[in-house]
């Protein structure tokens, strides 16, 4: 700090000593003119240059500004009557002074000006270069260290120290080492010192950097999120200039795009790789299941007919009868696994409408009754019409997995009741499909609205389930905003399942 | 109903439905024709004296909502969609583009011959256009002069809109009425696309000959389609 003190003073004497010299010279040359009886213009314009002079190879408006006073008052002194006082004799000087002294003022305001201009126009060249070097380096880039290992480099050359860059991962930690820079062609690797003091104090930062015993820090912000530190040695970085600071932080600036590109770079890599992957599995899926579909309508309609062939005394009949009904499972599978890819791809759209209530329970047991018309379900539905907002079919697919699973657990001749209330506190809709099978075992419980699951307590003669029903369920009703639920019957034997619906239209 | 040896196209590519449905037809009497592709359908229907089709939606060559809308540009014979599961869409607008009915494989044959039946029926009664007058329909009986409706011989009370439905639907009894369909006759074809309309009339009226309006047991909701009154 004292030496840099110290160069300004010496730079300010110089300064003097050149427009001491200048306006010497000017006076000398003054005398010259008016020994050799040339106009007393001249002498102004000997002057003139003196102040131009000065203001050329001095830095800063003040000396051409004192040049111009001096020299005023110079020639009042050396050449106006009565010569070696500040008196005039003709007051028409006072014009002449005054004219000479705006020119004198002018001429060196301008140059100064000039010249600063140019110096700037310099340091914007420079910087321009740096920053293109950057960025042209930065495209070549293949990961973030190569990013953070180049950006340390030309930061390390434009300021001239030891520059370091510090990513951050992922989670927006700082990394366990960091890149610096210790000789022109040499980087080294570093352990981070105290990674989870840098996360607090980035946090905490209001300003652009902070400081620590060995760095001062430039943090680089990302789109959303800070990516990385650039480090800058602590006693480089107290003598940079302004222009220095500036240039600075158009390069992390760059080095921060060029970063937030590499990243979204590869974010896009994996969610394409992502969709490319899901929309195959899909597309599988449903080929297959397509292809199993069309054929098993076949083997049913044809079993079917075989039936209606033969009499029912006939052992053919019961082979008939056993071809459709595992035609008729594995068709059920099929149209499952069909609705969850499309549920689970989220391509699904909820085609959401006011539907009365009473004719998508309807629908539903319509349909269950075609299967198993041995069973009688009850239905209790508000007697006024409730239109509630929902994918109909959708939830009509709901009401048919639950009812199927009531009707597989429930002799013929118990009861199975589906009900409806209208819970207006709560603003949505309660549907409850209730049976009276054996119940769900409690350890079971958690677990039945996860794919694939079926229980482990199983029945001699129990259908076996796919576990794919009541996954269907809960996805269908989580997109619709509601809630599904299962427990067992308080008063008896029996298990019920509970989902609600929003009753407003926008909730999603 | 006696069955008059009507003749039958059925226009499916699946060999195996092909089979189980022809053999149906056949064991209910009824003739014939196969077609493969949509496009030889077409050519058969030109050729061949034809009272009823049998199209399945999924076809090889044409997307079957166009053979209908061709078929229909010249002909009025009844058109019976077949289409998978998750097909609710086309089946709607099949059905709003002309078709008289739909199936869902898998369907079983009585569904099958239930269906033709039924829409034979509507077009041996359009060919007729004797106005009866008088229809019953399990325990409910419209008087079509007197404009009144009996539930188990008590005249019920409809409203003028509900009578209008329900005779729409006895007329109709057996098929499947799109809820566009249904709109466009009660209220015009400017009235646009109000479902809740006629949900609510529908919930009307089914409160007045319903046991249990959840439980019906002769308006049928198809849901993503519209609705069909029972009569068998």
């Amino acid at each position: 700090m004292i030496e840099l003190k110290n160069s300004r003073i010496a730079a300010s004497i110089s300064y003097i000593l050149e427009m001491a010299i200048f306006l010497c010279l000017a006076t000398v040359t003054g005398y010259i003119f008016r020994m050799i009886k040339f106009p007393e213009t001249t002498i102004v314009l000997a002057y003139l240059l003196g102040v131009l002079l000065t203001a050329r190879f001095s830095k800063g408006y003040i000396y051409g500004i004192l040049a111009s006073v001096i020299s005023i008052f110079a020639y009042n002194f050396f050449f106006t009557e009565p010569f070696y006082t500040f008196a005039v004799n003709d007051p028409s000087y006072i014009v002449t002074f005054i004219v000479m002294m705006m020119t004198a003022l002018l001429t060196s305001t301008l140059t100064s000006h000039v010249k600063k201009s140019a110096i700037q126009a310099q340091e914007k060249e420079s910087e321009t270069k740096a920053l293109y070097l950057l960025t042209n380096h930065l495209t070549d880039a293949s990961d973030m260290h190569d990013i953070a290992g180049i950006a340390t480099k030309i930061i390390s050359t434009v300021i001239n120290c030891n520059a370091a860059c510090l990513c951050f991962d992922e989670n927006e930690l700082p990394e366990k080492t960091f890149v610096q820079q210790i000789s022109p062609e040499k980087q080294i690797y570093r352990d981070t010192e105290n990674a989870d003091e840098i996360k607090c104090k980035t946090e905490e930062l209001q300003t652009g950097y902070y400081t620590d015993t060995e760095f001062y820090n430039w943090l680089i912000y990302g789109k959303d999120s800070v990516l990385g530190i650039i480090r800058i040695p602590a006693n480089s970085a107290a003598v940079m200039t302004e222009a220095q600071t500036r240039l600075l932080r158009a390069m992390i600036e760059s080095t921060a795009l060029s970063m937030d590109r590499f990243i979204l770079a590869q974010q896009r890599i994996k969610y394409q790789e992502e969709t490319v992957q899901e929309r195959y599995r899909s597309n599988l899926l449903r080929a297959i299941s397509h292809d199993l579909r069309t054929p098993l309508s076949g083997i049913m309609g044809t079993s079917e007919m075989l039936m209606d062939m033969s009499k029912q005394s006939d052992p053919r009949y019961e082979l008939a009868k056993q071809i459709y009904e595992d035609a008729d499972w594995l068709h059920s599978l099929v149209e499952n696994i069909l609705s969850l890819t499309r549920l689970q791809d989220g391509r699904l759209t909820l085609n959401k409408q006011p539907e009365a209530v009473e004719e998508v329970v309807g629908g539903a047991i319509h349909h269950i009754m075609q299967r198993s018309p041995e069973h009688d379900i009850t239905v209790k539905i508000p007697s006024d019409l409730l239109l509630v907002p929902m994918d109909a079919k959708l939830i009509e697919q709901v009401l048919i997995n639950l009812l199927d699973n009531a009707i597989k657990h429930t002799h013929p001749g118990n009861e199975i009741c589906v009900s409806a209330i209208n819970d207006e506190k709560r603003n949505c809709v309660i549907f409850s499909v209730a049976d009276r099978g054996e119940g769900i075992a409690k350890e079971d419980l958690p677990n039945i609205f996860k794919m694939f699951f079926t229980t482990h307590i199983k029945h001699a003669d129990a259908q076996h389930g796919i576990g794919l029903g009541l996954p269907i369920c809960d996805a269908i009703v989580k997109a619709h905003g509601g809630n599904i639920s299962a427990q067992n019957r308080k008063n008896g034997l029996g298990a019920e399942f509970i989902f609600t619906l929003p009753m407003e239209v926008g909730s999603k | 109903m006696s069955n008059l040896g009507e003749c039958i196209l059925v226009v499916e590519d699946d060999a195996q439905i092909r089979n189980f449905i022809c053999y149906s037809l056949q064991s209910e009497g009824y003739k014939y024709i196969i077609a493969k592709t949509a496009q030889s359908a077409l050519n058969l229907l030109v050729s061949e004296q034809i009272d009823l089709m049998l199209l399945d939606l999924g076809l090889p060559d044409f997307d079957g909502i166009d053979v209908i809308r061709k078929v229909r540009e010249w002909s009025e014979i009844p058109i019976i969609v077949v289409s998978a599961r998750d097909q609710d869409k086309e089946k709607a607008n099949a059905l709003d583009t002309g078709a008289d009915d739909y199936l869902t494989k898998p369907f079983s044959a009585t569904e099958l011959l239930a269906r033709i039946r039924v829409a034979l029926r509507h077009l041996y009664r359009q060919g007729g256009n004797r106005q009866q007058a008088s229809a019953q329909i399990g325990d409910i009986k419209i008087d079509y002069d007197k404009h009144l409706v009996y539930l188990d011989s008590n005249e019920i009370h409809t409203t003028p809109m509900e009578y209008v439905l329900l005779t729409l639907l006895f007329k109709n009894a057996g098929k499947v009425l799109t809820t566009s369909y249904i709109i466009k006759e009660i209220w015009g074809v400017g009235y646009g696309n109000d479902t809740q309309a006629l949900r609510a009339l529908m919930a009307g009226l089914r409160r007045k000959i319903e046991k249990n309006p959840a439980k019906p047991r002769y308006i049928m909701t198809e849901i993503g389609i519209g609705y069909r009154l029972m009569n068998e």
